[in-house]
């Protein structure tokens, strides 16, 4: 007999909320997670009396979460205790200007008048064009399955109006970006976000480009840490039945006659259930957790062509003095072209930068109660750092570049940063993969680009194996808190539909 | 003999076309062409 009706791989944000979602469905949800605590990316761990996030340091589209939090009863603001960050970033660009980009776009505007004038009027056409798109994604893109060929031609016949920006598909996000804009140091400050996206501005598709005008309409942080966001689904579920262990290791997905059947855990437990929910990496299931003689050739071709998304390494640091910072998020920028020179040169070739650019999120300047009286975070997002050192490994060269990406953030952004530091962590990507047990670190499951996208991304429904269902960033709609908060509701959609 | 030649000028012009591309649209390009060939089985998956 079943214990379970449901086990959910994984405690991420997609994982805790398709499990909430399916306990509110009426049926009984086992969520296993390997690590000591929920979240994933987005999660917070404690050092000594220090809440430091993991990953995710902001969150953008809250509507999309809230409208997994309705289906519940609830709502964003009544389960997670949010503040509202403005403005949006503040840039610092590699000549040393600074221009901030408050959430108010009139007061936008003005600051983008005073350092690029002759900008002004294509940041109206662009906030223009990205206002409609917008609307028109937020209506049918995000939670609308995109498993084949004919649910994209049923997402654009319930959305028509998608047609009408079907270009920002096939060009990329800096093409987009210099359609409007020309002021090449307007164009630095906004070129980072094409990161968010885990590519650089000449790969990533042009629609991602509304993210910087996204951000317009509101972003979060969550009291407490952002680990306050999945603990929220966490407390929704559980509300209904559901149960959640922690360090519990997932090895093998058991599948007869192409029928998911149970979870084999690293103990040897086996636990059945009907129907298995995936959070984790989904090359990673179906390459190593899944019998490959379950899966047709074919697929299994599409499976290894997948690449890994980037990986970030990310310094945390904790301090005993107010940072010199002004805003939550200061982004270090190089220019466009050095991002993709980047890219190419060296992030391609094996090699990390000495000139940083990336995030440095300043957490306690939100919330306080983060760390002790008068200390506080920067959680810093560095450039994408390759899986795999040319020549040499992460563990080896760990401390010397922990050592010299501090000297650079003393000389660059921080003065005096060394003699404040209570405490310095460095998570490389091989950490991030053993911390997370996400392959290569990959903070986005998999590359973000159109070949990777809608129903040529891993389907919320498996294709090869009944009863098999994926959330998170590996499957539509990609990467990204409200993201993976939308293939939940896709994933517990199809589930209601196609198991009774 | 004409299929050919019309074939030979389409692409003719569109490499002339690739030429006047600025780098990052290249790049762009670049990357959705190296990837193309594993769309069929990407569908399946």
């Amino acid at each position: 007999m079943r214990n379970y009706d449901v086990i959910v791989i994984g405690a991420g944000i997609g994982g805790l909320c398709a499990g909430a979602l399916l306990a509110h469905q009426g049926r009984k949800v086992l969520v296993l997670e390997q690590a000591p605590r929920v979240g994933g990316c987005c999660s917070t761990y404690e050092w000594n009396g220090y809440k430091i996030d993991i990953g995710a340091s902001i969150i953008e589209f809250p509507q999309v979460i809230n409208w997994a939090f309705e289906r519940m009863g609830t709502t964003f603001q009544k389960e997670v205790d949010l503040i509202a960050v403005d403005p949006t970033f503040t840039a610092r660009l590699h000549d040393g200007t600074e221009i901030t980009f408050p959430i108010d776009l009139d007061k936008t505007k003005e600051k983008i008048r005073k350092l690029a004038p002759e900008d002004v009027r294509g940041w109206e056409k662009y906030s223009q064009e990205m206002d409609g798109f917008l609307k028109a994604a937020l209506d049918g893109f995000f939670v609308t399955p995109a498993r084949s060929l004919w649910d994209v031609c049923k997402l654009f016949a319930k959305t028509p109006a998608l047609l009408k920006y079907g270009s920002l598909f096939f060009g990329s996000y800096e093409g987009v970006l210099r359609k409007y804009l020309k002021n090449e140091k307007l164009l630095e400050a906004l070129s980072f976000h094409s990161f968010y996206c885990g590519l650089p501005p000449a790969l990533l598709p042009g629609h991602f480009s509304m993210i910087p005008y996204a951000e317009h309409a509101g972003i979060f942080y969550a009291r407490g840490g952002m680990i306050g966001i999945p603990l929220g689904f966490q407390k929704c579920g559980e509300r209904k039945g559901m149960e959640v262990r922690l360090n519990t290791t997932v090895e093998k997905v058991i599948v007869e006659n192409r029928t998911a059947k149970a979870v084999k855990l690293s103990d040897g437990t086996v636990i059945d259930a009907k129907i298995i929910v995936s959070d984790i990496n989904s090359k990673k299931l179906y390459m190593e957790m899944i019998d490959q003689n379950n899966i047709s050739w074919l697929a299994k071709a599409g499976y290894k062509s997948y690449r890994y998304s980037m990986a970030t390494p990310m310094i945390y640091l904790c301090l005993d003095y107010a940072p010199p910072l002004k805003d939550h998020h200061t982004l270090m920028t190089v220019p466009m072209q050095k991002m993709n020179d980047y890219w190419f040169d060296h992030y391609e070739k094996g090699k990390f930068p000495t000139e940083q650019f990336g995030i440095l999120s300043w957490t306690t300047r939100s919330d306080p109660s983060l760390a002790p009286p008068g200390h506080h975070i920067i959680a810093v997002t560095l450039a994408p750092g390759p899986y795999r050192l040319a020549g040499t490994t992460w563990d080896k060269e760990k401390e010397t570049i922990k050592q010299n990406v501090i000297q650079y953030l003393e000389r660059r952004y921080l003065p005096g940063l060394r003699d404040h530091i209570v405490h310095a962590d460095f998570s490389t990507p091989v950490d991030f993969e053993k911390r997370l047990l996400s392959p290569e670190g990959a903070i986005y499951a998999l590359r973000q680009d159109l070949t990777n996208a809608m129903m040529f991304r891993p389907s919320a429904k498996s294709k090869q194996i009944k009863g098999l269902y994926l959330v998170g960033a590996s499957t539509h709609p990609g990467g990204g808190v409200p993201t993976v908060t939308a293939s939940a509701m896709i994933a517990a959609d199809l589930i209601g539909k196609y198991e009774s | 003999m004409k299929a050919i030649i019309i074939i030979a000028v389409i692409l003719c012009c569109l490499f002339l076309l690739y030429a006047t591309f600025p780098k990052s649209r290249k790049q762009f390009l670049k990357n959705l062409l190296s990837q193309a060939k594993y769309l069929i089985p990407r569908y399946f998956t």
